[in-house]
């Protein structure tokens, strides 16, 4: 049952972070995830600073406040600075995450305070995590629910906006001169992928949501050029990271974020080579032909 | 679609169902934390008990990364016990929850606030390194008697007895401890690590403790904590620093170098266990044994 448990959490972090991540890397923000897995940092010290306390709850909150004022001065350096996306997230996070640390070391260099200790969670212990109704039942891992109403909250957001999400993102211009606003769809997504990040975080752990973002959603691009189906094929990715990486994870006994975020890797590597319209491996045989 | 149906039921009964259940439990099976746990549970409930630790030798438990195996080792659990007080970081909220499912105790947090150090300016965030002083450490090991009893009432006279046994033993390593520190002259009892871990030793046995970092071992050290550090040593002429087992030594490398450059020699003392024990066969991977080396160390550095 602890193996469903986890399986199907990491799949449904998978299919979220899949679905946000192809928007991602066409916006060419493929490394946001990883921005605000550093740049959270002040939030979680200045919630501890304020409320005296690490529990999850209070570090979730001040970390998902940050997680939003992250993507929103990204965009700000972005439009009103002219810095080019990768040069505005890497200004953004690493300042962020600098001034988590200079806080840290100033007011609180005594206590035990850092995203690892206190807001990432570990993927391996959903299952020990349950959710006890007031009967006294068991009826599963929190995570499993957290996970669940993220990706039915994405679902929703990219059903119903996604003809809007679709133009912001390919023809901006086009979007604009029709009266869609580049900049409110574009906090909206970004809102929507800080609050996926910021609760995956708190119930697998950072290295997972990361690798998830990015890897499933480029293995997807490799291999179509259609919008629709680099969704769906994004998540099938995720799904099949998740449910081998938990075996190889069974295998070496090791690290389960590790096992899933290799196999996504591995998967990216296949459809590299082998990815019928542009895979290495195809286009050295149409070369031959040619 | 009706044979689909079935056959998705047959699976989903039988998945839940395969819950392996072993009749006869002879002994009770114990997961641990960190290696300090697991050392005085072995000694308390002796051949009633397989315990196993999740953190090994050189682990440090603040940055510690569980693998698929604990997870079986917690789920198959009988007990489990723990530090508690934040040392183990998320992973001791996850083991406070699955209190609720199995008998789980988290050994520093259930002793009482009042002989626990606070860190200063921050009311009730207490120092979770508690293995240091031996004579609390006994009474963690009290605790864990009493709670192996009310769990496993049955072998109460075992457990009793072999607490007796193993406290006397700490009492006796407390006041050894207590006097070899003794030999080292007044001005120079300072024990200086790279994070602060020995907060408890120094309270315990009236040893000044400075480190470079505070608790978390993420926090980076400032250039200012090197000179300063550097400055206190000079001052103090202190002839030794020490390094840990858990923690990179560059830190302390820094401060070396930093007197060097003074002209004063400070050497390198050696290496303190700080929050993990030796390797398990080893003199230094039981308790007794690593604080008898821990001393050691220190005594012969600093005298």
């Amino acid at each position: 049952m602890n193996d469903l448990y986890i399986i199907l959490t990491a799949t449904l972090v998978s299919a979220s972070c899949a679905l946000l991540g192809c928007f991602l890397i066409l916006r060419r923000m493929a490394m946001v995830g990883d921005a605000i897995s550093h740049a959270v940092l002040p939030g979680i010290v200045i919630a501890f600073l304020l409320s005296g306390s690490r529990d999850s709850v209070t570090m979730l909150l001040g970390a998902g406040i940050i997680g939003m004022f992250t993507t929103f001065l990204i965009e700000f350096f972005h439009k009103k600075a002219r810095l080019q996306t990768d040069a505005s997230i890497g200004v953004t996070f690493t300042w962020l995450f600098a001034i988590g640390v200079v806080m840290i070391s100033l007011f609180a260099g005594k206590v035990d305070l850092d995203q690892d200790c206190v807001l990432y969670g570990e993927i391996a212990y959903v299952p020990l995590d349950v959710i006890i109704t007031q009967g006294g039942v068991n009826i599963g891992p929190k995570a499993l629910y957290v996970s669940g109403i993220i990706l039915l909250v994405t679902l929703l957001f990219i059903f119903l906006a996604y003809r809007k999400l679709f133009l912001t993102t390919f023809d901006p211009a086009f979007a604009s001169a029709i009266g869609i606003s580049t900049t409110l769809w574009h906090y909206a997504l970004m809102g929507a992928v800080s609050m996926t990040t910021v609760a995956s975080f708190e119930s697998v752990g950072a290295i997972l949501v990361v690798a998830l973002l990015i890897a499933p959603a480029a293995t997807a691009y490799l291999l179509t050029d259609n919008f629709k189906t680099m969704l769906g094929l994004a998540c099938l990715a995720g799904t099949i990271s998740s449910i081998t990486g938990y075996y190889l994870a069974v295998w070496l006994d090791g690290s389960i974020a590790g096992a899933i975020a290799t196999m996504s890797g591995m998967l990216f590597g296949i459809a590299m080579i082998f990815s019928p319209a542009h895979g290495l491996f195809f286009r050295k045989i149409k070369a031959e032909a040619h | 679609m009706i044979r689909i149906l079935h056959i998705a039921t047959i699976l989903f009964i039988a998945a839940c169902s395969s819950k392996p259940e072993t009749q006869e439990r002879q002994v009770l099976k114990i997961v641990a934390t960190t290696g300090m746990i697991q050392d005085a549970v072995k000694n308390i409930a002796g051949e009633h008990a397989h315990v196993e630790a999740l953190m090994g030798p050189g682990v440090d438990p603040h940055l510690y990364k569980a693998t698929q195996g604990d997870l079986k080792k917690l789920t198959e659990a009988d007990m489990v016990f723990y530090n508690g007080l934040h040392l183990e970081g998320k992973m001791g909220e996850v083991l406070e929850k699955l209190s609720r499912i199995k008998p789980v105790l988290a050994v520093a947090a259930s002793l009482p606030d009042s002989i626990l150090l606070e860190v200063e300016g921050f009311e009730g965030i207490t120092d979770p390194h508690i293995w240091f002083d031996v004579a609390l450490w006994m009474e963690a090991v009290k605790t864990i008697q009493r709670y192996l009893i009310e769990i496993d009432g049955e072998h109460k006279l075992y457990y009793d007895s072999a607490a007796r046994a193993y406290t006397a033993q700490l009492d006796s390593l407390h006041h050894a401890v207590k006097t070899q520190l003794l030999t080292i002259p007044e001005e120079q009892r300072v024990l200086i690590t790279a994070h602060d871990a020995f907060g408890y030793f120094g309270r315990a046995y009236n040893i000044q403790v400075r480190g470079l970092q505070g608790i978390s071992t993420v926090a980076e050290f400032g250039l200012r904590d090197v000179t300063e550090l550097v400055d206190f040593i000079i001052q103090r002429k202190i002839k030794a620093i020490f390094v840990e087992s858990s923690i990179s030594p560059k830190s302390i490398q820094a401060v070396e170098e930093g007197c060097k450059q003074k002209n004063w020699q400070v050497k390198i003392g050696g290496n303190l266990y700080s929050d993990a024990m030796g390797n398990p066969g080893t003199q230094e991977g039981t308790y007794i044994g690593m604080v008898h080396a821990n001393v050691k160390t220190i005594v012969e550095a600093l005298k």
